[in-house]
């Protein structure tokens, strides 16, 4: 029992939560013959309270009323059969306040980071397959290769302050670059303190990093506007320096050939990403706390993925069902693609966990099911997961509850947005027992840290990757396969580190 | 109008649910083609007060009294028939809320965890988050408010 109070606000509180001892409710009858406009607040509190359960059971509902299991409110009905009529009046009610269409998504990006060599930022540090908004981009080092929406395609070199203005402009007062600007981008615009350039459909490099910075045309035509001074073409073979535009010289092709070679040096870089890969996935193999590692890199014809842990012994190989072989991260590593209801990778883990550490790199292609499953034992009871991603982007682990402990998921806010399809993702989740908490990262770095309300062993004998399997139990099964790519995933009986985590993200 | 007849926490699902299957129990009895609004009105005092007398006769005398004296109270209010634009107006609000009531309203409403077990995960006292729910409720009505008078006044 609690201490009474006469704090109005702790008796509201309490008054909602239909907790009120005996002498709240006194210190309650006297607050309102002393002031009965106290009632308003009552109200007040009460109506709020209506709406915040009545707003919190349809966002349930709309996830996927199917399977979900009966909240705590329900729970005190045991019989089924008020839960169907439940379920009906549910539905009545979604009929009659049916949730708000869903918004439809915007984007302000207009270029994206098409590839990147030995690339070194300052400040805002984009990613290789970025969606870029409209934003200063320095490069203090290394090649970057940007693709504006219009189609407008620029190499910069390092250092360079390159500033996107729209899907067809941009801003570049250091640094030096090369342009290929197909007929559909045409009008694409640069503008420097010396002026602006217009392209006419063209191949251009410019060199900022000169006394007088310079324009050399490859191909086509690019105008340059000042204020105050006629336009001033410059043609294909022509170069310019701007602070002297009436001079004209060659165009001078030599002089950019370091941006031409991004495509090669890209490629050696993904060599050198997949060795490094390699490396780090032995050492993996050698954690005698690894349940499970699959690193995808198994013959195709075997339709099975080989338990590479220590503990294979005891963890059988997972069978692939449906899914189709392709390309991972890099040349050379292998991917599950998972597109249709069927596709899943089956598994078996034997035994009981208090410490679980789950790790994927995934490509997510869209979220279409209202649970897009990563990682999810069949069913859903007695100490089972559920790894997924929400059709809103929050990464979840719901845990089915066990001795008396109710389910209860442990959510990110929404983190993997529609800017991220398409691109690879590292996720882990983390029960960690000694700090009672549940952990998401993304990309290596925290993304939630939930305190876990009741702790207990969780277990997974049938499980599936990319998939969910009920068991059978309620008929028909509810569809949450994933839609996009998995090239590895890890399950560890131990807590990894912040450091380990970040290093397998890498 | 649920709220109006049986101000007690939690009554008025139970209230929507009860009198939406006992309009369906008694099907055959209504006129479709007519207003049901003035019925359902109806329906509603009765069931509400209904489940307002078997939810209160549990309770200890003192919160009998209480609850009854509230009651009386609140039917002499004029509450104002909006709850559905409210909704679509709490969903705005919620979003504006920061992150720590966020969070608590998570907790609260959408896990359905009691302030006391709030509170020991939090590490706080469980009148603390009382008052914090107490407060994000207010905050949130402030905000409904707000945006009612404003769409009023901008049809004005």
């Amino acid at each position: 029992m609690h201490d009474p109070v006469t704090d109005p606000e702790v008796l509201l509180q309490r008054y909602v939560e239909d907790r009120l001892s005996h002498e709240d409710a006194l210190a309650m009858m006297e607050l309102l013959t002393r002031d009965p406009t106290w009632l308003n607040k009552i109200t007040s509190q009460l109506q709020t309270d209506a709406m915040l359960r009545e707003v919190s059971k349809i966002s349930c509902r709309s996830q996927d009323f199917k399977v979900q299991m009966p909240r705590r409110h329900f729970q005190w009905r045991a019989s089924l059969t008020r839960l169907a009529i439940a379920a009906s009046i549910a539905f009545a009610f979604f009929l009659i306040y049916p949730p708000d269409e869903e918004a439809e998504l915007t984007t302000n990006a207009v270029a994206v980071l098409m590839s990147a060599d030995h690339a070194q930022w300052s400040g805002y540090s984009p990613k290789q397959g970025m969606p870029l908004a409209p934003t200063v981009l320095h490069l203090t080092h290394g090649l970057a290769q940007i693709e504006f929406y219009q189609g407008a395609r620029v190499t910069l070199e390092g250092p360079a302050k390159f500033e996107l203005l729209s899907t067809n402009s941009a801003r570049c007062t250091q640094g030096k670059l090369s342009a290929h600007v197909p007929p559909q981008a045409k009008g694409f615009r640069i503008e420097t303190p010396k002026g602006t350039l217009v392209d006419l459909g063209t191949d251009f490099g410019l060199d900022m990093n000169m006394p007088s910075p310079e324009i050399h045309v490859f191909k086509g035509e690019v105008q340059l506007h000042r204020e105050s001074a006629a336009i001033l073409p410059i043609k294909g073979g022509e170069a310019l320096a701007l602070s002297y535009p009436s001079k004209k010289s060659n165009a001078d092709q030599v002089a950019f050939e370091s941006l031409a070679t991004l495509d090669q040096r890209t490629a050696a870089s993904q060599r050198q990403a997949f060795q490094n890969w390699l490396t780090l996935s032995s050492d993996w193999k050698a954690d005698p706390s690894m349940l499970l590692h699959l690193d995808f890199q198994d013959a195709k014809h075997t339709r099975s993925l080989r338990n590479h842990s220590l503990q294979a012994a005891n963890i059988p190989d997972a069978s692939i069902v449906g899914c189709q072989w392709t390309q991972g991260r890099w040349p050379g590593k292998q991917a599950l693609e998972f597109r249709n209801v069927s596709d899943r990778v089956r598994l078996s883990l034997p035994g009981e966990y208090s410490a679980i550490t789950l790790c994927a790199w995934v490509r997510v292609d869209s979220l279409d099911r209202a649970f897009n499953s990563l990682f999810m034992v069949q069913g859903y009871e007695n100490g089972g997961m559920h790894w997924q991603i929400t059709r809103d982007g929050k990464l979840r682990l719901g845990l089915a509850g066990r001795s008396g402990a109710p389910n209860h998921d442990y959510d990110t806010p929404s983190i993997i947005t529609p800017d991220r399809f398409g691109r690879w993702i590292h996720l882990v989740t983390v029960i960690d027992p000694s700090s009672h908490e549940v952990r998401h990262y993304l990309n290596g770095e925290l993304a939630a840290r939930l305190p876990r309300l009741h702790t207990f062993k969780v277990q997974m004998p049938l499980a599936e990757l990319g998939n969910w399997n009920n068991g059978g139990r309620f008929g028909s099964s509810a569809i949450r396969h994933f839609s996009g790519l998995m090239d590895e995933f890890m399950l560890s009986a131990r807590v990894l580190s912040d450091r380990e985590i970040e290093q397998c993200a890498q | 109008m649920a709220l109006k007849y049986a101000p007690w926490p939690g009554l008025t699902e139970d209230i929507s649910q009860q009198v939406f299957l006992e309009f369906i129990a008694k099907e055959e009895r209504w006129d479709l083609e007519r207003d049901l609004r003035p019925l359902l009105a109806t329906m509603t005092r009765f069931v509400a007060m209904r489940l307002w007398r078997e939810r209160t006769r549990e309770k200890p005398e003192v919160v009998q009294k209480l609850a009854e004296h509230i009651r009386q109270l609140s039917e002499e209010q004029q509450i104002e028939p909006r709850f559905e634009q409210e909704i679509g107006l709490l969903n705005e609000c919620l979003n504006k809320l920061p992150d720590t009531s966020r969070n608590l309203v998570q907790l609260y409403y959408y896990h359905e965890i009691g302030t006391p077990e709030i509170a020991e995960q939090l590490n706080m006292k469980a009148d603390t988050v009382c008052r914090a729910l107490s407060r994000v409720r207010e905050k949130l009505r402030e905000c409904i408010q707000r945006r009612l008078q404003a769409a009023a006044s901008s049809y004005a």
